[in-house]
């Protein structure tokens, strides 16, 4: 295990950083720095007790923007944050945790294995405190600041009136960077947040290449997959609305037991996913141009 | 005077035979019982003096002791009531000696002379032909069941009536096999509508005889599928019938009239009920809902209220099939295969899963809710699935398949898994290759899955598991809700 400190105007500080008013003056690493902080990053944070919405798109953006070879930035808190590291993963791709606690500290403790497998994927959790300082509360607005500093962008996925999540976004407009705000439900608390950041002037993300564009990056092709018919039925289903099981088994006219395959094999091939018995499409479907 | 009566006492599920013993001396009249009878058995004396009186038999005005044979054995219930009194009217020579010894006796005495049943008949019928005893004097109510164990039960409504057979003098009428079950069968599944992914989940558990663990938000149906089970679950054997009838006869569960258990019985006891009413104990012992629910369905409704310890206690049962209870007076063992549905719902507050209502839980709470119930007991449950709200168009809906189309389905593909159960395909293999690394399955997990999908293949009547099988069998696993990968 790497663990490594970069100074304030030191080798290797990463300029972004150095935008901020008050930048760190220490950046304690764990794992291998090499050159993460030269490619483009990109922030993904929000609510812990977010809904299967907000992960299912958490984790879709993450994965879709480290496909693209972004370095997808977030907090390793529960929720949304976790999501964001999860999907980076999962696409394989580079993923970097701001720990408002000292980089020895496994916080939140069930996340410690997510903590080794993102230094495992050649990722970074770093942290301005030095080894051994306890989580605090009044240590994450801070925190916050760093994960704005470090992206180019902010993407906020599921944020209440009062979320940690906004006081990034604010970091990132004082910095002139871009803020995403994913659009929810006006009805729903969890929405509140991040749908008043769009009427303040938040860009809306409706899909990852809004992201990307403004990178000026290309989405990368996500490999075609052969279904069965079946499966493909439930696949065009679930990318109307996301639905429960019997409701599909109504509107494609299939089976119970051939539902229930199809689902599988949509899991399986990672366009599909589950949560509190609702189904959804893991892809934002394309938009007309 | 000595007179002897046999009379059979239980002793977990078996009965062992009991000697009564009834002395007259003379001395002052007086009326003693010994033998480690308890405190039941002991009141026996008021029961019998009454009775005896009230038959209008003369009570021997002597100094009388009851011996209960063997001694060392501790005696319970109100079964020793008539073999006492027959004792007795033998010894004062009331009844003949020789007729007495060819019958076994069992039953309680009312104050007005009459006689009433008591549980476990017919395992005291089954051991007194096994000593040689072809007659057993029961209560009328008792004696179609005592009939099943292949003996001549005597019915006998009052204990004069019992006076005037064993004199000669009154002819009982015979008994013959009790006639066939016919009080309400087993709710149907016609009354399940919509539910689609549960029905299905069902007909699989009951198939293949899968453990079922069912999620969701209160008041979608959970506890009523899970009580339409039995009527789908093959048909008990005459030799598992027979089982099922001495358990429930033993625990007095038998309903009246109805001696042969016609149905897998279904069992659902509250999550407040004590560890050894769930799986057995006590001086006894006696046999605990799990021993209950025998050749049928256990359902513990809101699972994680249960206590730990009860949870815990029916490992063994799941794993074993039965229930073994040490005791300083011997181990006792007790059947116990039964299907296992637990129902939960997804946090505590119960609104989780339903879209309706917004769940006021926090991740702590759920977690511990979550972890109230070990992985050695999730890993039990072969299909996991979430029931969700069912909507008004579905509750409106036309009824569902019946059960008796589900339960044909059902025999066959339970034959098909006995006698040629469906191997694994390579397609199949390859896609639970997949789930493996993508879903990160355990060992046994993945043996779970297997044994699932050849149940599915035996429901869809092929000798080789096809993807489709595999897939279906993937999407019961533990879902990640209720935090238990597979």
């Amino acid at each position: 295990m790497t663990y490594g400190v970069l100074r304030r105007g030191g080798a290797g500080y990463p300029s972004l950083l150095a935008q901020l008013h008050d930048p760190p003056a220490r950046l304690h690493l764990r794992g291998d720095p090499d050159g993460i902080f030269e490619r483009p990053a990109v922030a993904v944070v929000g609510a812990r007790s977010c809904s299967a919405y907000g992960a299912q798109v958490a984790r879709t953006v993450a994965r879709e923007l480290a496909g693209a070879g972004v370095v997808v930035v977030s907090g390793m808190a529960r929720g949304v944050d976790a999501e964001a590291h999860r999907g980076a993963l999962e696409a394989g791709g580079t993923t970097l945790a701001v720990l408002g606690c000292g980089i020895d500290r496994d916080y939140p403790a069930r996340h410690a294995e997510l903590a080794r497998r993102i230094v495992a994927g050649a990722g970074l959790v770093v942290s301005e405190y030095e080894p051994g300082v306890e989580p605090a509360p009044w240590r994450f607005p801070a925190r916050n600041r760093v994960i704005a500093g470090l992206s180019l962008a902010t993407v906020v996925v599921e944020a209440r009136e009062r979320s940690g999540a906004l006081i990034t976004a604010d970091f990132a407009l004082e910095l002139g960077r871009e803020v995403f705000a994913v659009p929810g439900e006006i009805t729903a608390a969890l929405s509140a947040g991040t749908n008043r950041l769009i009427r303040q002037g938040a860009e809306p993300l409706l899909g990852t290449e809004d992201v990307l564009a403004a990178l000026g990056l290309e989405a990368a092709a996500e490999p075609t997959v052969e279904l069965t018919d079946a499966a493909a039925r439930v696949l065009d289903l679930l990318a109307d609305a996301p639905g429960g099981h019997d409701e599909l088994v109504r509107s494609s006219g299939l089976a119970a037991s051939a539902v229930a395959a199809a689902l599988v094999e949509l899991e399986l091939a990672g366009l599909a996913t589950e949560a509190d018995g609702i189904h959804r499409a893991t892809r934002i479907p394309e938009r007309a141009a | 005077m000595l007179a002897r009566a046999t009379t059979h006492a239980l002793v977990g599920l078996e009965a062992r035979s009991i000697e009564v013993e009834a002395h007259l001396q003379r001395g002052v009249p007086g009326f003693a019982i010994v033998g480690l009878p308890d405190k039941g058995v002991q009141e026996a004396k008021e029961r019998v003096r009454s009775g005896i009186a009230s038959a209008e038999l003369e009570w021997p005005m002597r100094r009388i002791t009851v011996n209960l044979a063997p001694a060392d054995l501790r005696k319970e219930g109100s079964g020793f009531d008539l073999p006492i009194a027959l004792a007795i009217l033998g010894a004062s020579q009331q009844i003949p000696l020789d007729m007495l010894a060819e019958h076994a006796a069992l039953g309680e005495l009312a104050l007005d002379g009459r006689i009433r049943p008591v549980p476990g008949a017919i395992v005291a019928a089954e051991a007194a032909r096994r000593t040689g005893l072809a007659k057993l004097l029961c209560a009328a109510e008792s004696a179609p069941e005592a009939a099943l164990a292949g003996i001549e039960p005597i019915p006998v409504r009052h204990l004069a009536e019992a006076g005037a057979y064993l004199r000669g003098r009154h002819e009982p009428e015979p008994v013959g096999e009790p006639p066939p079950y016919s009080g309400p069968p087993p709710p149907d599944l016609r009354d399940v509508r919509g539910q689609e992914r549960a029905r299905r989940a069902l007909e699989i558990a009951a198939a293949g005889r899968h453990n079922l663990l069912l999620g969701g938000p209160p008041g979608t149906g959970k506890t009523m599928l899970a009580r339409r089970l039995p009527g789908i679950l093959p048909p008990l054997t005459r030799e598992e019938a027979l089982e099922v009838t001495r358990i429930h006869s033993v625990a007095g569960a038998l309903p009246a009239g109805q001696p042969l258990v016609a149905y897998p019985p279904f069992r659902a006891p509250h999550h407040t009920a004590s560890t050894p009413a769930i799986v057995g104990g006590g001086p006894g012992p006696r046999p605990g809902e799990a021993t209950l629910a025998h050749r049928g369905v256990l359902l513990l409704d809101e699972l994680g209220e249960f206590s730990r310890p009860s949870l815990e206690a029916l490992r063994q049962p799941l794993e074993d099939g039965l229930v073994a209870i040490a005791r300083i007076g011997g181990r006792h063992v007790f059947p116990a295969r039964f299907l296992l549905v637990g129902t939960m719902n997804l946090c505590p507050c119960g609104a989780r899963g339903d879209p309706g209502v917004e769940c006021s839980c926090s991740p702590a709470r759920i977690a511990a809710y979550r972890q109230k119930l070990s992985r050695a007991l999730l890993d039990r449950f072969d299909l996991v699935l979430t029931v969700p709200r069912a909507r008004s168009q579905e509750v409106a809906g036309a009824p569902g398949e019946l059960s008796s189309a589900v339960a044909e389905r059902v025999v066959a593909a339970d034959r098909r898994l006995r006698e040629r159960p469906p191997l694994i395909g390579e397609a199949a293999g390859t896609v639970l290759g997949r789930a493996v690394d993508r879903l990160g399955l355990s060992a046994r997990g993945h043996a779970r899955i297997a044994r699932v999908a050849a149940t599915i293949g035996a429901l869809a009547e092929v000798d080789e598991v096809l993807p489709e099988h595999m897939a279906e069998a993937l999407s019961y696993r533990s879902p990640s809700e209720l935090a238990v990968a597979a």
